[in-house]
């Protein structure tokens, strides 16, 4: 259990050190999105009935910097750990698979849910700005449900890219080529209801469309999927990369590049 | 009682490479002495070194630490092993002091305050304990590594090459520490090819050249057999000297290479020397390097367990 702690601690002490990059970052890039999305693109979107395309956006891009950031903070510690050698030193401490997993998981939450959270806030005051109304989370359980369920979820897949990762180049290559295009193709920016039925059914084939809806419904009470089956999706996303993240930690590499 | 280390018939075969990078090793360390693996590099020392902190898993034989097999109860012998690895950490995030906190946290030590200052202070490094890693100096760096392994006070220590590139003040100041900590009745297992260090710190030593070893036993029962007392003597004048020990005249200078068991009166009443023309008479005595030599080089070796 102290294992546990103290690896969570290090961990969220970690992306405290990188402050800049962990909290202003996502600030600044979810107001540009905002920006330029939602207030100068989106006088002419519709979307669904009742709701603005800006509010549409906000969930969207939460989940969009929650996803990448769990992944981005679980990974960049294995990895840097990886290059400066002190990932030897987690496998020769008595510290179990699973302290590891769950300490780097949880804080790949922490760091996914501040970024949700900051683009919440610009998100709203947007909202207040353009729309005079404040943006209220419509069901805030299922709200919770998801948020944990995207930073454990790509908190572990980080954990396990980055152990089986030789290189940098493979880490940007996952980033890239699977996480960028799914995040995009999976509703941050468009309701999948205006797509050719072919489309959208590719879609429902992507998985983040489930944990971004999933958001959609706990924040705004719309979504293009059905929140029982986001939540089902979802679990078994958890319980499956849970299993990958264990396997990753007993096959995969914990020696210096 | 459990010894600190037992390691029996440990083979190591890396996926695609064509030897065994060890074959069939067996040794052990007894509590409180401390024991050097000697080896050429690529020897095998680190991965015999890796097997017991379970880095790496051994392809057979196994590897007990206090009569616990590391790879049935990795999280209980964990706990009784220190280990300074040969490479140095440069973790670039924290400081010293955050460093070793985080380390004992490891270890499931939450308030490990006092030790941390304690080694911290041992190690002189209390003074740049607000440092980042990359602002010390190798020898900090070094020292460093050394407190990481010592945070939980373990009761085997392994120390892989922890004096490789370190200034020669700081390899005595350091082989001092080693010793006081054995004093303190910790058990040490040391690999090296400092001979010298081996020579001066290891009670018993175990020489490895290409995965096996080729001999195991006590520092100075190495160094009597595979060795040679070198007599020295220097006349005041040239002389016809005759023995089957004499290796080479220079001027008035001959050299005699004595077998370590004869004495120096035996020697010189074998040989007689004219007392009346000694100038001086030098003995050196043989070292582990000359005993470590002899054994690497032999071809023909054959594992003498």
């Amino acid at each position: 259990m102290t294992g546990f702690i103290t690896i969570f601690q290090r961990e969220i002490a970690r992306f405290l050190k990188v402050i800049v990059q962990t909290v202003i970052t996502p600030f600044i890039s979810s107001f540009l999105y905002l920006l330029i999305f939602g207030v100068s693109l989106g006088e002419q979107m519709q979307v669904h009935q009742g709701v603005s395309y800006l509010s549409f956006l906000i969930p969207g891009l939460m989940m969009m910097g929650l996803i990448n950031n769990a992944f981005q903070n679980a990974s960049s510690s294995v990895v840097s750990s990886k290059f400066s050698g002190d990932l030897e030193d987690l496998r020769v401490a008595p510290v179990t698979d699973q302290e590891i997993i769950w300490a780097m998981s949880l804080a790949s939450l922490v760091r996914g849910t501040i970024v949700a959270l900051i683009t919440y806030s610009v998100g709203a005051l947007f909202m207040y700005y353009r729309q005079g109304e404040w943006l209220m989370v419509a069901h805030p359980l299922t709200t919770l449900f998801f948020v944990v369920m995207a930073g454990l979820i790509f908190g572990m897949i980080g954990i396990s890219i980055a152990f089986w990762a030789t290189t940098f180049d493979q880490l940007s290559a996952f980033s890239a080529f699977i996480l960028l295009p799914l995040t995009y193709l999976g509703g941050v920016f468009l309701s999948i209801e205006h797509l050719h039925p072919f489309w959208q059914a590719v879609s429902k084939a992507n998985p983040l469309l489930y944990l971004i809806n999933g958001l959609r419904y706990g924040i705004l009470g719309v979504s293009d999927v059905n929140v029982w089956t986001a939540a089902v999706i979802s679990t078994i996303g958890f319980v499956v990369f849970f299993a990958v993240a264990k396997f990753s930690l007993k096959k995969g590499s914990f020696q210096r590049w | 009682m459990n010894l600190p280390l037992e390691i029996s018939n440990l083979r190591k075969a890396y996926k695609g490479g064509t030897v065994d990078a060890v074959k069939g090793v067996t040794f052990t360390v007894k509590p409180g002495e401390i024991f050097g693996l000697l080896g050429p590099n690529g020897a095998g020392k680190t991965t015999i070194i890796s097997t017991i902190t379970t880095l790496e898993k051994p392809t057979s034989g196994s590897v007990q630490v206090f009569g616990v097999d590391v790879q049935k109860d990795p999280l209980f012998t964990k706990r009784q092993i220190g280990v300074v690895h040969q490479e140095v950490i440069t973790s670039g995030f924290f400081d010293v002091e955050e460093i070793l906190t985080f380390h004992s946290g490891y270890y499931g030590l939450r308030n490990n305050k006092e030790r941390i200052h304690f080694l911290l202070e041992k190690l002189s490094l209390f003074e740049h304990r607000h440092k980042k890693v990359k602002q010390l100096s190798g020898g900090m760096k070094r020292r460093l590594m050394i407190a990481k392994a010592l945070v939980h006070n373990p009761k085997l220590l392994l120390l892989d090459e922890p004096t490789a590139g370190v200034d020669i003040r700081l390899r005595e100041d350091l082989w001092r520490f080693v010793e006081e900590l054995r004093n303190d009745g910790m058990s040490i297992l040391l690999t090296t090819h400092y001979l010298e260090e081996a020579q001066q710190l290891c009670d018993r030593v175990g020489i490895i050249n290409l995965g096996s070893l080729v001999e195991l036993g006590e520092t100075k029962a190495i160094i009597r057999q595979y060795t040679h007392k070198k007599i020295r003597v220097v006349l005041t004048e040239k002389h016809l000297l005759q023995s089957e020990y004499l290796r080479e005249v220079i001027g008035k200078e001959y050299l005699f290479v004595v077998p370590q068991n004869k004495t120096l009166g035996e020697f010189l009443s074998e040989v007689t020397i004219p007392t009346a023309l000694i100038q001086d008479i030098h003995i050196e005595e043989g070292d582990l390097e000359e005993a470590f030599l002899k054994l690497v080089s032999r071809k023909d070796v054959q594992v003498p367990l």
